[in-house]
């Protein structure tokens, strides 16, 4: 392991201009907002789940899915961050995390790609756009925008 | 530490407690006929020189030094018969060993939680040589003493001449010889423990082998002719001598005198030579390496597994975590059976050669199904033999005489449920012996009952749950002093006059009740029957009590047999699915809007054989769309948990089902679902998830929005 982090920084050192601090960032869109996730959290992506609604819980918890005998709670990503609830569509779909041994599925507008991002480009973000559950971003070269998914605060107790 | 270590530590838990286990039983057993028998000499035996043994291999020094001590005592009680010990010998001995089965125990429990065991266990040490010697009365001691020492002196002549002594040797007028006892290990380094010792005490001195903490190999070189440490006055000789008798794992030591450099006594060196016995269990300790050879622990172990030689148990043990595996995934294979075989596709299809293998498929996931149930099946004796002990020491400590009758040891539970009742059966059965058997023998005599106590312990099965019950022939429950003490201390929620028998027994088990004014050591501090509830309701379990004056009381444990799967009625509340236990359900039964009525606070209850119960409406208490709201259009369903009964109201009943226990995932933890009346879920046959309910605890949740 420190091996390869060794080789990592060796190579950005010597090509600074030609970056290999890369990672892949799935990106999926809740409220018109671009986020990415790292696919190192990813299981899968499944669309229309049966989902088993549980009371007394945050409304943002949708309830729990059997995943083939595994059962897994879904957070809807939109109530979640404190936005207006959606009706789901054809594009909606859940996204199966695992995080730190937890898994939690969430719910998204749409996935639209995995994209590679060099670590180094990733950007704080200016504390007048700050949205809940991200902590950094990136501007990509078509003038778009990705938040990142802070996968740790989501399942902070 | 290693992974493989990792290992060896937990064979070695799991074997040193199996070992005290057996020898709790075996102890209390023997001390039931006040005697050893040969067979239980061996055992003891045995059973400490594996603890020995496998301890001094993971290095815990001290669980070692008591085993070994205990070895050496029970070795000269087998060489001399039991028999060569008089009674009060024989019940000291009991004591001993119960004190050092605990001990043991104690320090078990420090490796287990990785604490540091305990250093200095001199006392406890000296307390079992101090009956060895008792035993072995003084005077054959001291000739045995004297026997060792002559073996001694005879011994040190020949490795001495045949020493290769160093150079520094000859310069030095006096020596310490130490021999370390055979099979405690490492020698090189405990030689070097006492190079260390001497050391501080900032003696002038040398010794040999001087490369003991460098190389190795010098262990052996220690083994075969023991380690010299020399100095260069009598006085240093002295002191040297003391640190040197304060060293663990000391066979023997001797001062000696170096004759090339010594000139005033040569004529009898020998004589000069004084030997010292650091163990006074020298005959134990001087026969021993012939009778105990230092084999490797798998042979050992496979003594103590056969002790009877012609048992032969094929028993493995196997991680609970696998088990736990294999449960799980045997309820995957029956639910998707169910979900194969009964699938939408097939609709209307005539598949003869199907639905005979169907058939055939379902019986053998049946068959998985139990099989895999009864391998997480185990007998509750354990657990009841700790109870043993338990009455042994309240008899010997609050001086009662009771005797603990055990029925169905046998009976076969859950593994995580024998797990769960050890804790409340013992405050069971020391509250039986503490509150319920009479203080005095006159006081059972007068009421014309046997002077002994009796407190029956007995485990019975009934079809999907076990029964548990502690029942004593004592003074039984002063249910008015029960209830003055409740109102005393303001735990009455209602009139004194309303409490029903039973009710007033419930009270016993509210948190901070207790009826014995005085703490004793065993009970009286008011947390016992209310921790023994809430233990058993984790458990899924139900405690009630009855009791007579005068003649006794019975605390009784009604417990599922398993956890992990359950009988279960679906139940449907608008859209959702919930699973209640079978277990929970008294009644279920259609009302009408006319039969409700509404207590003061505008409740409503429901009269159901001449009492009057809460109803709980789901859709209410989940705020569930679309669901019945006319009690006409649903159904009450009546309920039980513990203590509680209400009635439910739910939609409709869809069917029973034996459903496989999920426990919901962790993430929802923090949301403190279980106090929501949700105990967990399970996967219904068409792969949609059920929610099953706590009784108990929906009611709780119930309250709280009332």
């Amino acid at each position: 392991m420190a091996e390869t982090i060794d080789i990592v920084e060796n190579k950005v050192e010597e090509d600074a201009h030609n970056p290999k601090n890369v990672q892949r960032f799935l990106t999926f869109v809740s409220d018109n907002i671009t986020f990415g996730v790292s696919t190192d959290y990813v299981i899968e992506i499944i669309s229309s789940y049966m989902i088993c609604t549980l009371p007394m819980v945050p409304d943002y918890i949708k309830g729990i899915i059997n995943l083939r005998g595994q059962t897994i709670p879904i957070i809807d990503i939109r109530l979640r961050m404190g936005k207006m609830p959606q009706d789901y569509t054809a594009t909606t779909c859940i996204i199966i995390l695992e995080i730190n041994d937890i898994s939690v599925g969430i719910v998204v507008d749409s996935v639209t790609q995995v994209l590679d991002i060099d670590l180094d480009r990733i950007a704080p973000i200016p504390t007048q756009n700050q949205q809940e559950l991200t902590s950094s971003m990136i501007s990509r070269e078509d003038g778009s925008v990705v938040l990142f998914l802070d996968c740790e605060e989501l399942i902070r107790q | 530490m290693d992974a493989s270590m990792e290992g060896l530590l937990e064979t070695y838990l799991f074997e040193t407690n199996s070992l005290l286990d057996g020898l709790d039983e075996l102890l209390i057993n023997a001390e039931k006929i006040g005697d050893f028998s040969e067979d239980d000499v061996n055992e003891i035996f045995r059973s400490m020189h594996t603890i020995k043994g496998s301890s001094a291999m993971l290095e815990f020094n001290c669980l070692m030094e008591i085993a070994h001590h205990i070895e050496d005592l029970f070795f000269y009680i087998r060489e001399n018969g039991i028999d060569s010990l008089d009674q009060t010998h024989k019940s000291e001995l009991f004591n001993l060993m119960f004190k050092s089965t605990d001990k043991l125990r104690s320090e078990i429990e420090k490796v287990e939680n990785n604490e540091p065991l305990e250093t200095n266990i001199d006392s406890f040490v000296s307390e079992i040589n101090g009956l060895l010697k008792k035993i072995s009365g003084e005077s054959e001691d001291s000739s045995a003493v004297a026997s060792t020492a002559s073996a001694a002196g005879t011994n040190t002549d020949s490795p001495k001449a045949a020493l290769p002594l160093p150079d520094t040797a000859d310069h030095v007028p006096y020596f310490i010889h130490v021999y370390f006892e055979d099979g405690c290990g490492m020698e090189n380094l405990r030689a070097f423990m006492i190079v260390n010792a001497l050391q501080e005490r900032e003696l002038k001195f040398t010794y040999y082998p001087n490369d003991v903490d460098s190389n190795p190999g010098s262990a052996e070189k220690i083994v075969a002719d023991g380690f010299y440490v020399g100095v260069y006055s009598e006085e240093d000789l002295k002191k040297a001598a003391t640190v040197v008798g304060e060293s663990q794992n000391i066979r023997s030591y001797e001062m000696l005198e170096n004759e090339e450099t010594s000139e005033t006594d040569q004529s009898e060196p020998e004589a000069k030579a004084e030997s010292i016995v650091h163990d006074p269990a020298s005959p134990a300790v001087s026969a021993a390496p012939k009778s105990k050879p230092e084999t490797p622990a798998p042979s050992k172990k496979k003594e103590t597994a056969a002790p009877h030689g012609a048992v032969k148990q094929d028993l493995i043990s196997v991680n609970l975590s696998k088990l736990d595996a294999l449960m799980a995934l045997v309820g995957e294979i029956v639910i998707t059976e169910s979900m194969v075989t009964s699938s939408p596709d097939l609709q209307g299809l005539n598949l003869d050669n199907f639905n005979k293998s169907a058939r055939q498929l379902r019986k053998l996931t049946d068959d998985l199904q139990d099989i895999s149930m009864s391998l997480r099946m185990v007998s509750v004796s354990g657990v009841f033999q700790k109870m043993n002990r338990i009455v042994r020491d309240m008899k010997k400590n609050l001086n009662r005489d009771v005797r603990l009758t055990i029925i169905g040891e046998n009976t076969e539970v859950d593994k995580t449920i024998v797990d769960g009742i050890g804790d409340p059966l013992m405050h069971i059965v020391r509250n039986a012996i503490d509150h319920g058997i009479e203080e005095s023998v006159e006081d059972r005599i007068a009421a014309g009952k046997d002077p002994q106590g009796e407190v029956i312990l007995s485990a019975t099965h009934t079809g999907s749950e076990v029964i548990i019950s502690v029942s004593d022939d004592g003074r039984g429950m002063d249910t008015e002093a029960i209830l003055a003490k409740a109102a005393r201390n303001g735990i009455l929620t209602k009139p004194e006059s309303d409490y029903s028998q039973k009710e007033i027994l419930m009270l016993l088990m509210t948190p901070g009740f207790s009826t014995n004014t005085e703490v004793t050591e065993y009970s009286g501090r008011g947390v016992g029957l209310d921790v023994v509830k809430k233990n058993v309701e984790a458990i899924g379990g139900v405690v009630s009590i009855t009791s007579e004056l005068g003649k006794g009381s019975c605390t009784t444990l009604k417990i599922p047999l398993t956890l992990a799967i359950a009988d279960g009625m679906e139940i449907s509340v608008g859209n959702s699915i919930f699973t209640v236990p079978i277990s929970n359900i008294r009644q279920s039964f259609k009302a009408t809007e006319d039969d409700i009525v509404l207590d003061p606070a505008g409740h409503e209850m429901i009269r159901c054989m001449d009492a009057f119960y809460p109803i709980v409406r789901a859709h209410e208490l989940y705020s569930i769309p679309d669901a019945c709201t006319k009690i006409d259009d649903g159904i009450l369903m009546w309920v039980e948990a513990s203590d509680r009964s209400y009635c439910l109201f739910v939609d409709k009943l869809i069917g029973e089902h034996q459903v496989v226990v999920k426990p919901l995932p962790p993430y929802l933890q923090q949301f403190h679902i279980k106090d929501s009346g949700i105990s967990g879920c399970t996967i219904l046959g068409d792969g949609n998830i059920s929610i099953i309910l706590d009784i108990a605890h929906v009611y709780e949740a119930a309250r709280g929005i009332f």
